[in-house]
């Protein structure tokens, strides 16, 4: 950058100049580095006496388990000397990037050890908790990549929340009249596969409208992410108190069950973690899968990110990039919008107004966190419904903490990723610019 | 005569896409009229006359709670009582009362737009300046009256601004998208402002709702004489703000490197302007608008903090903006439409048990429509403007 604005004679100074502060931040960053691994130290010294017992279940739930009693003080120095090794390591080489992945290795023991001092002298059930990860993680996951899909071609996608709603509202009512109309029994069905897709067709119809307005009309798309977070709160809401507060039949769709997956649910305590979900869970991970091998492996896949990235060049060799921009928004709401259908229809077994909650945001949140790459983005969103889900947990074992501060988790760490505290992160160059096709 | 024809163009989309947003709600409301709906099959003429009957109803509901019965106004005149008067002023005051923190943070918004950032966190400076506003009041509760009243409200523009300097530091200084942080922000200002009313400092003696103390013992003072009337000189502080706004971005030095700033960042910089602190700029001071629109709310409207005390604010602001062509005298305008629409809503929610939730599905399609200039042009086949005519809702929606 600075190089290509500088005469060619300044070119060396000025890099040097740049190496010079680079290396000076990683000191600084390896001083605070360190000075966290003696804090973890200090703490340990304090809580080696409080115990923890941690429970899984073998196989089923309520029945056999394994049980594992430890201290708070290990995972203290657990996480005094990762994080000490990582300050060291730094101060030593000065690296400026690779510190970031042993983050993946100390954040978790950060956490496990501050979950474990908050749970002294009590028995935690992980079993519940890390399936309940995955549970609360769905719905961010999916909206994360649904997001991901739009910026990947170049369009803003701030209305992952909006969809969600509709979705929900949708799916609520569909799968009701499923039963409504086909009767208890064939409605039982049908309902949770007639739901889901509906509301899938929902979010493609919100995709489709956003789209025609930012291509067609070149509204800005953040202005049409606006539009539609704030008319999908005020819809479902009018429609749920004018509609389905009086007319309860249109909101008791039928539930979707948990579903065992044959032989992998009986994994001894893997099993009831990964393996005994709703099916919803099921199709996260292969989304998930099948999303990151089209984005980086297929033709569709160069062509997306093309058009996100330089779509004038992507133009000139002949790709249609308002097309795909526009399969992308599409392919977005119904993933959004299938995601939608979740809330609705897995546990609670009613639509409830603003039943998403922040959830859209947070799968936002969850893509700049992974780095707009649908496995880091699911990395992201499990890391944030583990703090739902330890939140849960805490209250349930009458643990007082603030349930304010877990919850705003995600949203400050959102903050500090995206205003590059922790190494920057960066998305498609021409997301939310509009194109013109020549 | 073409004078003044040349003067209303420029209102001729916002007042469509006002009507088309009606429209389109009012296709919603027959669509959900579910005891209507049900006599569609026998009798389709009954179903339409009842359907259009209750839209009828609902839109009448929403005009006289916005502005008032004309049978009202008439007992008023014969018998002028204060009583009689202030039942038939009390719409419009309610209208104004309702008008004013969207004044407020439209003109936030409208700030940030024309400097080129989009500020979506008006939410979070909104409800952290009420919480400001709320807690200095509570702290300097046995300081003599004004004084507390005017610590509050300095706090409420202190909130606001800090609310508003982080995303715009973090903009300027580390390029960090504000769109992503301001809405972050907004949920953090959420999960900040009910910590604080956990605490015993700001909750009252008895109760678990998440609201504050009544703070009644400071209040701003009412504008109109007249028994039950809540309109506060905070409307007229934000007319004043309004007018200040528009000095401060039109005649000023600042003002005119914000704008520049909002029009071609890298012309401005080029220019030798600090595009740095032109967004730091632009953020603090929309972000003390929002604030202080929450100081007055809590202090002069409902006179007690709540989690649910912004309301959407910030959102609506948003619209308000837009529709207002970011101009402070559009936005004025604009918060007094939507001021009528949203206490309207609630005479429209007592009398026909309408949902008030359609009016922010109606505010969300007015930004549709304003935002696409070019579909209600196609709509009503207007013809587009001439390069004479200037387009002062366009510049809004680029910018």
């Amino acid at each position: 950058m600075t190089a290509a604005a500088a005469p060619a004679n300044a070119v060396v100074p000025a890099a040097s100049e740049a190496e010079r502060r680079a290396l000076q931040r990683a000191r600084i960053r390896g001083i605070v580095i360190s000075a966290l691994g003696l804090i973890a130290f200090a703490l340990a010294s304090n809580t080696m006496n409080s115990e923890v017992t941690f429970k899984f279940w073998v196989v089923t739930q309520g029945k056999d388990f394994v049980q594992i009693q430890t201290t708070a003080g290990m995972f203290w120095i657990l996480t005094g000397i990762a994080t000490g090794g990582t300050g060291i390591w730094q101060l030593w080489r000065g690296s400026s990037t690779r510190w970031r992945r042993w983050l993946i290795l100390w954040l978790p023991l950060w956490v496990a050890a501050v979950v474990s001092t908050l749970l002294t002298g009590k028995t935690a059930v992980l079993t519940n908790a890390f399936a309940g990860t995955f549970e609360y993680a769905f719905p961010i996951s999916m909206g994360a990549f649904a997001a991901l899909i739009c910026e990947r071609s170049g369009m803003f996608d701030i209305a992952v929340e909006g969809k969600l709603l509709v979705g929900a509202c949708v799916g609520a009512i569909t799968a009701s009249m499923a039963i409504q109309w086909l009767g208890p029994d064939t409605g039982m069905i049908v309902g949770p596969i007639v739901g889901p897709l509906f509301a899938a067709l929902a979010g493609v119809g919100i995709g489709v409208l956003m789209a025609w307005l930012a291509i067609r009309y070149k509204v800005d798309q953040i202005i049409t992410g606006t539009v539609v977070n704030f008319g999908a709160l005020g819809l479902t809401n009018f429609v749920y108190l004018r509609v389905l507060q009086t007319y309860t039949d249109y909101n008791t769709p039928p539930t979707i069950e948990k579903v065992d997956v044959p032989l992998l649910s009986g994994i001894p305590v893997l099993g009831p973690i990964l393996f005994q979900g709703t099916p919803y869970m099921y199709i996260g991970w292969v989304v998930m899968l099948v999303l990151t091998y089209f984005l980086f492996r297929t033709r569709w896949g160069l062509r997306l990110r093309a058009s996100g990235e330089y779509p004038q060049a992507a133009g000139t060799v002949g790709i249609n990039v308002i097309r795909i921009r526009y399969r992308a928004m599409i392919l977005a709401g119904a993933i959004a919008g299938f995601a939608g259908s979740y809330l609705s229809l897995h546990s609670a077994g009613s639509f409830q107004m603003n039943m998403s909650a922040g959830k859209g945001f947070i799968g936002i949140a969850a893509m700049i966190f992974g780095a707009w790459n649908p496995i880091g983005a699911f990395g992201a969103a499990l890391v944030f419904g583990f703090a739902d889900s330890t939140q849960q947990l805490l209250s349930q074992l009458g643990v007082d903490v603030p349930p304010q501060f877990l919850a705003s988790v995600p949203y400050i760490l959102t903050v500090v990723v995206v205003a590059g505290l922790v190494g920057r992160v960066r998305g498609p160059a021409m997301a939310g610019q509009p194109y013109e096709q020549g | 005569m073409s004078g003044l024809r040349r003067r209303l163009r420029p209102l001729a989309i916002p007042i469509l896409a006002v009507i088309s947003a009606f429209i389109v709600g009012s296709l919603f409301l027959i669509f959900t009229d579910i005891p209507a709906l049900q006599v569609l099959p026998t009798q389709p003429l009954d179903f339409l006359g009842t359907a259009v009957g209750n839209v009828i109803k609902a839109y009448a509901a929403l005009l006289t709670g916005s502005l008032g019965d004309p049978t009202r106004f008439a007992d008023a005149f014969r018998t002028p009582t204060p009583e009689n008067w202030a039942t038939a002023i009390r719409p419009i005051s309610e209208t104004l009362v309702a008008a004013t923190p969207l004044i407020f943070t439209g003109l936030a918004i409208a700030v940030s737009f024309r400097s080129g950032v989009f500020n979506i966190g008006g939410d979070g400076q909104f409800v952290l300046g009420a919480l400001g506003a709320t807690a200095t009041v509570l702290l300097l509760r046995d300081l003599p009256a004004p004084v507390t009243l005017v610590a509050g409200l300095l706090a409420g523009i202190v909130f606001g601004m800090a609310w508003g300097f982080i995303p715009g530091f973090l903009k300027a200084r580390m390029g960090a998208h504000e769109v992503i942080t301001t809405i972050m922000l907004n949920y953090v200002a959420l999960q900040i402002v009910q910590l604080a009313l956990r605490t015993p400092f700001m909750r009252p003696a008895t109760g678990s709702e998440p609201i504050s103390k009544v703070i009644d013992f400071v209040r701003v003072p009412a504008l109109i004489p007249l028994p039950g009337l809540r309109l506060h000189w905070g409307f007229i502080v934000a007319l004043i703000a309004a007018a200040l706004v528009s000095y401060f971005l039109f005649r000023t030095t600042k003002g005119f490197e914000l704008r520049a700033a909002g029009l071609n960042l890298t012309a401005a910089r080029y220019a030798g302007m600090s595009a740095g602190g032109s967004i730091i700029l632009a953020m603090v001071v929309s972000g003390a608008l929002a604030g202080l629109g929450g100081a007055f709310q809590v202090l002069g409207t409902v006179t007690q903090m709540s989690n649910d005390v912004n309301s959407g604010y910030g959102w609506t602001a948003i619209a308000l903006a837009l529709l207002g062509g970011t101009r402070p005298g559009g936005v004025v305008a604009a918060a007094i439409l939507f001021g009528a629409l949203n206490n309207g809503g609630h005479e429209m929610q007592i009398e026909t048990s309408i949902p008030l939730d359609l009016l922010v599905f109606i505010q969300a399609l007015v930004i549709m429509f304003v935002a696409a200039p070019d579909l209600v042009r196609q709509i009503y086949r207007l013809r587009r403007r001439g390069p004479e005519g200037g387009a002062p809702v366009e510049e809004g929606a680029a910018a």
